[in-house]
């Protein structure tokens, strides 16, 4: 049985605003629970406090804003990404990444605001949206802000998330509809293990090429653009190499993800781990 | 907490730090819902709840308030197996059973959103459950042919 704590299921924003206010460092939030509730049961975590997001109704939406943005609330989960035919059609990166994730049982509580939040080396989400050049929508005391994704992560499980903050909602680009992008990612064992390494990749309306890598840093990493009418191979592995610094550990070496990494980019920019 | 289970209601008080599957196995008695890891990982504590499959050992019983809950206790009728199940012991699927009752929860909803599915969809519905025994083979028969068997009810 886990320890004691308290749990609250606020219905608004500022309900929640409010909770956090009111228990400071002892409250967490709680959205699908599948990285929270396991640490809490392996003692890595031991909030007092419990702010369930899911009863804001609408977090669990996926919306387009005025501008034609995706807008994807906080209680969406992994396999309401998979499953919707809006972001198969225009943003199917999305929909390839959600679905490496854990087991369909996980993807039903799973959420992708969740998997940034946690902010692992390894998030499957956080390559296919730093290559969609999305923002993080932070509700705050005194209102909204909002960031780019880039800036959100600042270390191992470090989100740049201040005290009472908490994300509302991840704004996915327009321009970036229908854009050319793809994912592919190493992993041991499908639906149970975090990925060996994963790669990103999108061709912007604007020209430029982004790429982003997972679990080579302590963080996902997003190399700087590149103009994708003129692709140089050598220099865009150069650059990959000189951005990240992988470790050996269980799920493979360093010199096997740098190997992968090259492999992944290379196929990306031909063309495969584009379709869903 | 009111929650219905298996078409039953069931009004009742619960402390925060119980999960679902806690509640289920140790106030209800619903023992057909395993623990396994208790994190998430194989799948012997799968039900449903509001028609889609979760990990019970990582839901809060709190967080199934005024939920549909449905675990193996409610699939068969009347002491008669359902076609699922039959077709389970028809292909030998079940050996030490301790996986069954969450192969068989993960199964029941791929063929409620699926009537026709590919293996391919079947392996994919089943990866998150873990059987040390069957080596799969006879699972994914015994899914297939459930499939094939309720696409025919339905046409009849
Ligand atoms: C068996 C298993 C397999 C897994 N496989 C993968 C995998 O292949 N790839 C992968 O990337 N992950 C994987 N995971 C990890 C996990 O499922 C994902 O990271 C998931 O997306 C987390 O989302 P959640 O809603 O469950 O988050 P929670 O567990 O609810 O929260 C995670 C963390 O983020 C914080 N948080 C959540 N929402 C917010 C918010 N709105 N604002 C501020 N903070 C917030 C919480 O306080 C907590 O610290 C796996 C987990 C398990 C148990
Ligand atoms: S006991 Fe829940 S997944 Fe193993
Ligand atoms: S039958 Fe023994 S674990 Fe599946």
């Amino acid at each position: 049985m886990l320890y004691s704590f308290s749990y609250y299921k606020p219905k608004s924003e500022i309900e929640i605003i409010e909770t956090l206010k009111s228990f400071g460092d002892d409250a967490k939030i709680l959205a699908g629970g599948t990285d929270l509730l396991v640490y809490m049961k392996q003692q890595i975590a031991d909030p007092k406090v419990l702010v369930d997001i899911k009863g804001v109704p609408d977090f669990s939406k996926i919306e387009i804003d005025s501008s034609g943005n995706l807008i994807i609330g906080a209680a969406v989960t992994c396999n309401d990404v998979v499953e919707n035919q809006y972001i198969r059609n225009h943003y199917p990166i999305l929909a390839t990444a959600a679905k490496t994730i854990g087991s369909y049982q996980i993807r039903n509580r799973a959420t992708v605001v969740g998997n940034i939040c946690n902010a692992s080396p390894a998030a499957d989400m956080a390559g296919a949206l730093l290559v969609l050049d999305s923002s993080v929508i932070i509700a705050t005391e005194k209102g909204n802000r909002e960031i780019p994704i880039k800036q959100f992560f600042v270390g191992v499980k470090k989100t740049s998330l201040q005290q009472n903050e908490f994300v509302k909602a991840i704004r996915v680009r327009a321009e970036y509809k229908d854009a050319e992008a793809g994912y592919l990612k190493a992993s041991r064992i499908k639906g149970h293990d975090l990925g060996t390494c994963n790669v990103a990749l999108s061709r912007g309306k604007n020209g430029t090429v982004k790429i982003a890598i997972g679990s080579c840093n302590i963080t996902p990493v997003l190399l700087p653009d590149f103009d994708s009418t003129n692709i140089d191979l050598a220099n865009i592995l150069t650059t990959a190499m000189k951005n990240i610094k992988p470790i050996d550990d269980l799920r493979g070496s360093k010199e096997y993800r740098k190997h992968l990494v090259q492999v992944f980019i290379k196929r990306l920019l031909n063309g495969k781990g584009h379709s869903h | 907490m009111a929650v219905t289970i298996n078409d039953r209601k069931y009004s009742k008080s619960v402390s925060e730090n119980r999960t679902l599957l806690e509640f289920l196995r140790e106030d209800l008695y619903l023992l057909g819902v395993k623990e396994g890891c208790g994190e998430g990982e194989c799948g012997a504590c799968t039900v449903l709840m509001n028609g889609k499959t979760v990990n019970s050992c990582l839901v809060l019983a709190v967080e199934a308030d005024r939920t549909v809950i449905r675990t193996i206790e409610g699939e068969s009728k009347d002491g008669k197996l359902n076609p699922l199940q039959e077709s389970f012991k028809k292909h030998h699927a079940t050996q030490c059973g301790f996986c069954t009752p969450g192969v068989i929860m993960s199964a029941t909803s791929l063929l409620e959103r699926n009537q026709n599915p590919a293996e391919a969809e079947i392996k994919e519905a089943i990866e998150g459950n873990f059987c040390r025994c069957t080596g799969y083979r006879q699972i994914i028969d015994a899914i297939a042919e459930a499939a094939t068997l309720l696409e025919s009810e339905v046409k009849k």
